[in-house]
Parts: structure tokens; sequence; C-alpha cells
């Protein structure tokens, strides 16, 4: 472990300075000269026929330049792939096209897309465009798509089963039977809309020159978006060039694959001219993926002194119309893997049925199914705990991995690298003034007022490694990252990665590690990504893995350059390369410092290579493909302190307390900027955010008027602390920092509320645990008492 | 989303059915139609401009009256679609005679809106339909009372 | 059908024939170039758009680009002055304000509006005076401390430690 001067330093970002100067480059910011505008007509019913579609009127407005629809596309679009197929689960992808051809299956669903002269042009257009549906019954809850009778949204998918994915270790039922107390609850996980800041967008240009598509697009993964670009429209990868340079949030909605960029590439070459699309916030409620969305049936087994022996789950996941291109990996592996979480659980099983429903496709959004699995984890912890009249933190440090068992290999076959589990939970409590409190909660009881504390311990995968089992898993990629470091011939640095940061901060973590690595000053280093056409083929920024794998691909190929100075240097200086030592971007002869090339001279004469060493190749410029021998395991408890007022069910925050264990720390800085913003966004699905849909399909929430995505006055001040335990897996002990807050802060903030709760005999209220909500339980419970 | 509601009017049920299937009668009070033409037996098309929450603009539809059980009960489809999307209503509309002459109508049913304007205003969905509502029965009641 | 306007953005004047309908927030864009000043919603909730009409913090999608006709508009473009940053420029950036940065520039304009008016606001008074833009980053924690920083700044107040 190189710990330097720049590792573990909380430097300004460098991506800053153009953002809050308005000078970044978001998609809809790249101008083209002759620029069109593309918009699509989108489904107004959850579930219909297309009987005919008049587009004439449409395409005789002024500024309109082309109409098309499903059919018109049907030849020059693919159907969209599906990347995830997870095996053994019967798994059927049902046709998935930019526009839809016969039948629309979700409100949103694309229908015809009309190009204008400018935005205004193409919403006339829109309003133009004549279409006669035949309404056909929708069903958009999941339960309700399995059962008999229900509508059918495919005829080859029978009841609306996707899949049905299953995995164990152990034996879950054995347990069941011989428990002294088995708990068992429905909990939902509801949908969530990601809601990034900047909607999705597309500019396609076509030159017909070099018969080079490029694609400027909101992407979180522009390598991929080559490859399934590629593979729906039938240009080689070699023509197409896919920029994604400043992207506004993604938050896993900008992984998948989607028509608007199909759509606007498809036709830019016919056209003969760019075509940008940009997606309206109305439009991302609904044609963009939604998230979680699980309706799960859990039992736990327990001893009577607190030991869980098993856990058992049943979950239905809603897939939506179709399976977007991650989808199906999230409910079934990201999921099921961690449900014994960071306990010593070993019987295990879990059965989850993929559910298509006539709603917007799911697909990841931050945690992607590791929030769902923490959620059950630790809201069941607790409702163990309060059968057994336990306190809910010693249930948890009765069942947690002890520090001594790792490499710790759960039930469900994961390989745990690292952990001391118990540690985060004592800074949290010690931090909060977890007895103090009971005593103040306790005397809040006497006099009516409603103080309540939520734990939540957990474990994440990140980092996602390696390759090999993604290919077990059914992941239509691989899991490492790629990494070029190029020194120029004046020792400045251009590194070139695979991860696209959009928000993360890799721009300055990446170049913070090089910087460390070669000894160059951090402003001697550029940081290049999201574009094809520079940076190698690399897999993309999710699953909080850029820096766990992007970064060591980085420090490796750094390494490489690094060692191959070193040969330089010794055939410069006349010694043998075992006699250079290399410290703070120099080259020495060993007890002899003043002998030195610098790490600048050296680049120069690599690239002169007037004189070089026998077998060294001119240039200094190396490329490494990482890919790791195991995932990281983050891990950490969170404490939220809650008061709520019992005649209005208004919850207020008291106190919100993360100590979390991402391994080394880069920056801590934007590490802490990660934590706090996935705490928001947990913290909003318990208590404020919900997708609702009516019973006919259409999306209640539809924008942000009725979707509440929290403001600076309905979140708490965090206070954020870490313990360091480093993974052997990468080379820096990083883990991965991404997704923690917003795995960890939803059973959080539940379990302070229930907490709050407990005098009127509650045990548990499904999200978001609106005052409403919370006030109806409360009229429930005084009713029932 | 489910609506239902009363009105009491002070005028004969008989009097109240006539007016309520009554094209002219319905184009007269139905708020923001511009044009109600019968194109069969109990089915009417038209043009119709309503504000939903933020979005304001013109459905072109039908109104179908079904099950008429004078003077007692009938149904009515009300459906239009439009540049901010789509309205669709369906709904039972049942008189009773009141206390002191007067006419007690009952009604429930069910409203849906999508496209564009169903984003952003079924919130306000319930309120304009139960507003527009009072309004017709209003309208009718003058009609028939001659106030 | 177009209408002639003129406008002041950022110090400099421009008179442009404009559509009754057009947004001032896709004049400033589309028409000026001026690309700093972001879209994020259509229905005047997220605050990307937010800039300064006549020393005012306005959401530029709520306004017409003809009913600006004449107005002094500054937008994320004109605030740091001879290459120096404004104070709240300075603080999102020590404080490590902004992630992906979309929000941030109606972020900055309208806490511009809200320190101009409250030059010492309680962090209640940021986080209340923010309530109409939305971060999805940052859990607005950090948001809050650049605006203190610049309220201590322009206060002439040392202000408080930067992240290095």
């Amino acid at each position: 472990m190189a710990v330097t001067k720049l590792f573990g330093a909380s430097i300004k970002r460098r991506e800053d300075p153009r953002m809050i100067t308005g000078r970044a480059n978001y998609t809809d910011d790249v101008r083209l000269p002759g620029t069109l505008s593309l918009a699509i007509l989108r489904s107004p019913y959850a579930h219909a026929r297309i009987k005919r579609i008049n587009v004439e009127k449409a395409r005789q407005l002024p500024g309109v330049v082309a109409v098309y629809t499903g059919k018109d596309l049907a030849d020059t679009l693919a159907p969209v792939p599906c990347a995830w197929l997870p095996p053994n689960s019967d798994l059927k992808v049902p046709e998935y096209r930019a526009l839809a051809i016969d039948t629309v299956r979700y409100v949103g669903d694309g229908v015809a897309a009309v190009v204008a002269e400018d935005r205004y042009r193409a919403a006339d257009a829109l309003a133009a465009i004549e279409v006669d549906y035949e309404i056909l019954p929708a069903v958009v809850d999941q339960e309700k798509a399995v059962a008999e009778g229900a509508p059918q949204l495919y005829a080859d998918v029978p009841n609306n089963t996707a899949f049905v994915w299953r995995l164990s270790g152990g034996d879950v039922e054995a347990a069941l039977a011989q428990a002294d107390v088995v708990v068992s609850q429905r909990l939902v996980n509801h949908r969530l809309i990601p809601t990034a800041m900047e909607t999705r967008a597309a500019l396609a240009y076509y030159n017909p020159g070099s018969g080079e598509l490029t694609l400027w697009c909101t992407s979180q993964n522009p390598h991929i978006h080559r490859l399934l670009l590629s593979a729906v429209t039938g240009l080689p990868e070699t023509r197409i060039r896919v920029i994604s340079t400043d992207v506004g949030g993604g938050f896993g909605s900008k992984l998948p694959f989607y028509a608007g960029e199909m759509i606007a590439s498809a036709i830019a070459k016919d056209l003969g001219r760019p075509i940008k699309w940009v997606e309206d916030r109305r439009e991302n409620f609904v044609a963009t993926t939604h998230g979680r969305d699980h309706i799960d049936y859990v039992d736990v087994a327990a001893k009577r002194d607190g030991t869980i022996t098993g856990i058992r789950v049943r979950s239905y996941a809603n897939m939506g119309a179709y399976l977007s291109t991650a989808a199906p990996g999230v409910p079934t592996w990201l999921f099921g893997l961690m449900l014994s979480g960071p306990y010593t659980i070993p019987n295990v099983a879990v059965e989850v049925y993929g559910v298509l429903t006539n709603t917007t496709p799911t697909d990841a959004y931050r945690g992607a199914g590791r929030p769902e699995a923490t959620y059950i984890l630790e809201r069941m912890m607790d409702l163990v705990a309060d059968r057994l009249g336990m306190d809910p933190v010693e249930i948890r440090r009765k069942n947690f991995i002890p520090k001594d068992k790792f490499p710790y290999t759960v039930a469900t076959t994961l390989q745990y690298d690292s952990g001391d589990y118990e540690l985060t939970l004592n800074r949290a409590l010690e931090i909060v003034g977890y007895d103090a409190f009971r005593k103040e909660q306790a005397e809040a009881r006497k006099q009516g007022r409603l103080l309540g504390i939520g734990l939540s311990s957990y474990v994440e995968v990140c980092g996602l490694a390696p390759s090999q089992a993604a290919g077990a898993m059914g992941f239509q990629g691989g899991l490492w990252e790629s990494a070029t470091v190029r020194v120029h011939p004046s020792g400045k640095v251009s590194v070139f990665t695979g991860a696209n940061p959009h928000g993360q901060g890799e721009e300055t973590t990446f170049a913070q590690l090089v910087a460390d690595e070669l000894g160059v000053p951090i402003d001697d280093v550029e940081v290049v990504h999201g574009d094809t056409g520079r940076i190698p083929f690399g897999m993309g920024t999710y699953g909080s893995r850029s820096t766990a794998v992007g970064g060591s691909a980085l420090v490796y190929a750094a390494r490489k350059v690094r060692d191959k100075g070193a040969k330089i240097a010794a055939h410069l200086l006349e010694v043998s390369p075992d006699d250079i030592v290399f410290d703070q971007g120099r080259y020495y002869v060993k007890g002899a410092p003043d002998r030195v090339k610098t790490f600048q001279e050296v680049a120069g004469a690599a690239y002169l290579a007037w004189s070089m060493p026998e077998g060294v190749t001119p240039g200094l410029e190396e490329t490494h493909f990482f890919d790791p021998i195991n995932n990281t395991y983050p891990f950490g408890t969170h404490v939220c302190v809650v008061e709520v007022d019992p005649h209005t069910g208004q919850v207020t925050f008291r106190r919100y307390v993360a100590v979390d264990d991402v391994g080394h720390v880069i920056n801590p800085m934007i590490v802490d900027g990660q934590v706090h913003g996935g705490i928001a966004q947990g913290l909003a699905q318990a208590v404020y955010e919900a997708a609702v849909y009516d019973e006919n399909g259409q999306l209640l929430t539809g924008s942000l008027m009725d979707y509440a995505i929290p403001t600076a006055s309905m979140v708490p001040t965090y206070e954020v602390d870490r313990t360091e335990t480093p993974t052997p897996v990468n080379p820096m002990g990083l883990k991965g920092a991404g997704e923690t807050g917003t795995i960890a802060s939803t059973p959080a903030v539940v379990n302070a509320i229930i907490d709050a709760l407990k005098p009127y005999g509650i045990t548990h209220l499904d999200m978001p645990l609106t005052p409403q909500r919370i006030w109806q339980a409360i009229q429930q419970a005084q009713k029932g008492s | 989303m489910k609506i239902s509601g009363s009105y009491t009017m002070q005028a004969a049920r008989q009097a109240v059915w006539d007016k309520l299937i009554d094209p002219d009668a319905i184009a007269g009070c139905l708020p923001g139609v511009e044009e109600l033409t019968k194109v069969g037996d109990n089915e009417f098309t038209m043009a119709m401009t309503v504000g939903i929450g933020p979005v304001r603009g013109t459905y072109a539809g039908k109104v179908t009256l079904a099950n008429l059980n004078p003077p007692e009960s009938y149904e009515m489809q009300v459906e239009g679609s439009g540049r901010p999307g789509f309205v669709k209503g369906s709904g039972q509309i049942h008189l009773a005679q009141g206390v002191g002459g007067g006419t007690a109508i009952t009604y429930e049913g069910d409203v849906e809106v999508g496209g564009p304007v169903g984003s952003v205003a079924q919130r306000m969905l319930g309120g304009v339909a139960r507003r527009m509502i009072e309004q017709f029965f209003g309208c009718i009641e003058k009609q028939i009372t001659g106030g | 059908m177009k209408h002639q306007i003129t406008v002041t953005v950022n110090g400099t004047q421009y008179t442009s024939e404009v559509e009754p309908r057009l947004l001032l927030v896709h004049y400033l864009r589309d028409v000026l170039n001026l690309t700093g000043t972001h879209v994020g919603c259509d229905t005047s909730q997220c605050g990307a758009c937010t800039v300064l009409i006549n020393g005012e913090a306005v959401k530029s999608c709520t306004v017409l680009a003809v009913q600006a006709d004449g107005a002094e508009i500054t937008t994320i473009e004109g605030l740091a002055k001879d290459g120096q940053l404004h104070p709240l420029q300075e603080g999102f950036w020590e404080m490590h304000g902004l992630q992906c940065g979309f929000c941030t520039p109606g972020m900055i304009m309208t806490a511009y509006d809200l320190l101009q008016k409250n030059p010492n606001p309680s962090e209640e008074e940021i986080r209340h005076g923010l309530e109409g833009n939305l971060c999805r980053c940052t859990g607005y924690q950090n948001i809050v401390r650049a605006v203190q920083y610049a309220s201590d700044k322009m206060r002439g107040q040392p202000v408080a430690a930067g992240n290095d």
C-alpha cells in the first residue's frame, strides 16, 4: 500500500471550475450547425393496440422534416438486446423495440418520432399525429399480474412471468422447522424514479466523409452503449463513436440503452443533418427506467437467544413492460446473494418472480438489489428483536460475522473480503449516545412524545468482479476495467479510463492516484473519460466499481510505466535496472542519489529514442486491463433519530449518524459527499418518494410536482464518520463508496420511525412513511386498544 | 379515479330527467362544451375545452348515454382526446324522489386522464371533475326552475 | 409573428427576433448559446434554469423571452468578474457543493439572490431559501456550507477552512 501525499487528501475537484462557471458540456450543451430536433410521441395508454396512425397532418406542418412510426423503423433498428440473462431461470425476453409496432405496453411506450427544425415545431408535430388505439386491459401490480385471469402482456410469456430465479444455501426449511421462533412479514419495497437532474439526451451526427457516426449521449457506460448501438443498427463499432463526458447524474438510469439514442443515430445518416433529442422531465418520468418495486414475503428462523438460523424470501419483482438492459440481474443476483448481509445466517433461500406489468421498465437504481436485501434484513432484525424482547443493538451484535473470520464465505457462497462490523456499530452508537438516548426516549414517552432510534448495519457488494463470475451469472459483459497511462514527451500525463464518472469525481481521485504513482505534480495529469474515440474499451461507472476496479487498472498501468521508465533511466545512468530507485518522480542510483534522471527527462528520452536499452521499445505508454479476483464488501452502521408528532404523523429528523467502512479512502471530501447524497436518496424512499400508478397504469406521480424528491429543508444534517478496513483484492485496499448511503439509510429511517411508534404496538408499516400513513396507523392502533 | 357525490334539485323528477338527456341542455350546461352533435340514439360527438390544473386544452370526443331507465337512472360515458392527452369518464346517475317534491341525484363513476395532461394534472382531477359536475347540475336546475 | 426584443445579458446587449412562445431559457441557450443555464424540468420545480433578471433570481423557464424585453439578465457565465470567481462559486468549489454539476448554476444564482436579501443567513434560512432548487447528488449539506462560506467571505469574515 503506497500511501503517499495525495492518497488520502481532500483536494478540491478538478471538475468544478467548468461546472461553477457554466462551461461544462452536457449533451444538450453540444452545438452543431444545422441540428434538427427529434421528439417522440409516447403512448397515453398503459396497454393498447395501435389500430391506425395518421402522420400526414404532422408531416405537412411547417418546419417538419420527417415522421417515423414503429413500422417505418422496424427494419432499420433491431430490437434492443437484454444484457443480463440469469441462467436456469426460465427467462423469456420479450421483443423490445425503439418504437412499438402493434401494441403499446406502458404509458410512455414510443409510438412515433418526428424530426423538425426546432423543438417547438417538433412538439407541434407530435400533437398533430393521430393515433387510434384499441384500449386493452392493463395490469400494474406484480402480484395481480401473476394471478389467474390477469391481462397478459405477451402471448409467449405465460402469467406475465419473465423468469423465476432461485438461490439457496444450507437448509432453510429445516431451520424454519427447528426454530424457537419464526417471524414472518410481507414487505413492500416500493417503486422509485431515479430523477437525475439532467434528463436523458442524445445528439447524433453522421459524417458522410469518414462514414463515422458520433453519438453524444447521457451514458454511464459509453462503450456498452456503442456495442448495443452497433447491434441494433448494424453499423460496425469501428464506425461509431459515443461521447458522454459531462453527465448530469445517473443513479443507474443512464445505464440502460433506450429509444431516443437509437432513433437519433439511425436517422442521422439518412437525413444528412445532426439530430438532437432532449427528453423533457415529464417524458423522463415515464420513459427512463424506474427502480426497486419488490413485494417480499420473508420468514426468519431464530433461536430464543436471538441467533438467526435461517431466512427465506419469496419476491415479486416488477420488471415493467419490457426487460431493460441490466434489469434481470438486479432483483436476482444483486439481491439474492446479499440476503445474509453482515450476519452469520447459515441457511438462506430466495425465490424471485420477475413479473412483467404495464408500467415503465425497471432497472438498476442506486444500490440495485442491495438496498432491497438490506431493507429486508434490517427490518427483520428489528422485528425478531421485538418478538424476543431484545435490544436491536444486541441482536445485531449477536449475529455479526466476527472480525477474525474473514475472508468469510456466506451461505449464498460469496466470500466476503474483510470486515469489522462491530467496530462501525460501536462507533455509531458512541457518536449518537445510544444509552443516553434510550433514557431520554423513556422520559419523553412518559410525556406522550414519540422519539425513535433506528439502526441499520449493512454490508454491500461492489467493485463487482471477476469476469468469470459475471459469466456464471449470465451478465453479458466482463467486469474488468481498463486504463491507459500515456506519458507525453514533456512528462505530462494523459490518463484514459474506461470508467465514466458523472458526479463521482474520478477526474480528481484518478489524478491523485497517478500523480502519486508517477511522482508528478497533479496538474501534470489529465484524466480522459467518456469518449470511445479516445479511451480503451471500458465497462463504465455503476455499482460503486469505478475506483475499486478502474482505479486499480490505472495504478497497474502507471506502475508499468514506472517500470519501463526505470529501465530507460538505468540505461541513461549506465547501471543495472536493479540498482535504480524511484522516489517522488526521480530515478536515482541506489546509494548515489545525485546520479538522477527525473521522470520528465526519462519521458523525453523515451520519445527521442536516440538511445534505448536493448529490447525496450520507444515511447512511454501502458495499458492495463484489471479483472479483480473478488468483489469488495463495504459495510457500516447508520443510526437515525426521529421524533414523530402523534397529532399529525409528521416526522422530524433529530440526528443522522453514518459510520461507513469503504476501506482506504483517496479523497475523504469526495467520499463524504457520496455518503451525504446516498443518505438523502435512501432517506427519501423511507419518507417521501414513491412512484404511484392508478389501476389503469397512469403514473399519478408523473412530474416533480407530485414525485417528492427532497429539497434542502427536508433532509437533516448528516454526521459522517469512518473506519478503515482495507480489502486485499486490489492494490489500494479500497472498496467503493457510491451506494453505501442509499443502502443503509432507508431501513435506518424506517426503523427509527417504527421505534417511535412502539408505544402504539406498531411493529411495521410499509414505506413511504408519510404523515398521512403514520397518522392513520396511530388512529388505527388507538381504536384497537 | 373514483368520484361520487350527490345533488338535490328543487324540481320534479320527470322534469330533471328530461333535461338531463336533452342534448341542448347538456351542451348548454356542461362547462366548456363548444359543440355537441347528435350522431345516433343517445350518442353525441362533442368538442370541449377544459383546464385541468395547469393544462388547458380542447378535447374532441363523444358522449354516450346508456341503460336509460326513465326517470330513475342512466349511465353516461364521456371520452375525449386532444393535444393535452385524453380524458375518459363513465358513471351511473340515479334520480330519487326527494322530500318536498325535489329530486335527489346521486352519481358515482370513474374518471381517467392520460398523456401529457395525465402526468401533471392527476391530483387536480378530482376537484375539477366535482366542480364541473356541480356546475352542470346547477345549470340544469336553473334551466328547469328558470332561476 | 416574430417580435423584436432587446436584452442585456452579462453586460452585452442583444437584439433578436423571437417567437412569442419562446421561453427565456431557450432564448439564452439556443439563441445566445449561453448553455450554463440548464433545463431540469418543465413544471418550474427544479430551479436549474434560475438566472437574475434585473437583479432578482427568476426561473427562466417561467418567463417568455418577449417578457424579458428591456431586461438586464445575469447568467452563471456572467458571475465571475475579470477572471475572479464570485465568492459563491468559490464556496461551491471549496466545500464540495456539487457533484454532477447540473443543478449548480441555478443553485448559485438562487443563493446569490438569497445573500443579497439576507447577507448573514442561518442554516435554516439557507435551506429554506434554496427550497425552489433541487439537487439529486449532494444531499444539500455541502451546498449549505458553500453558501455559508460565501456569506462569510462577502461580509469580510474569515471563511471556514475549505477542504484542502
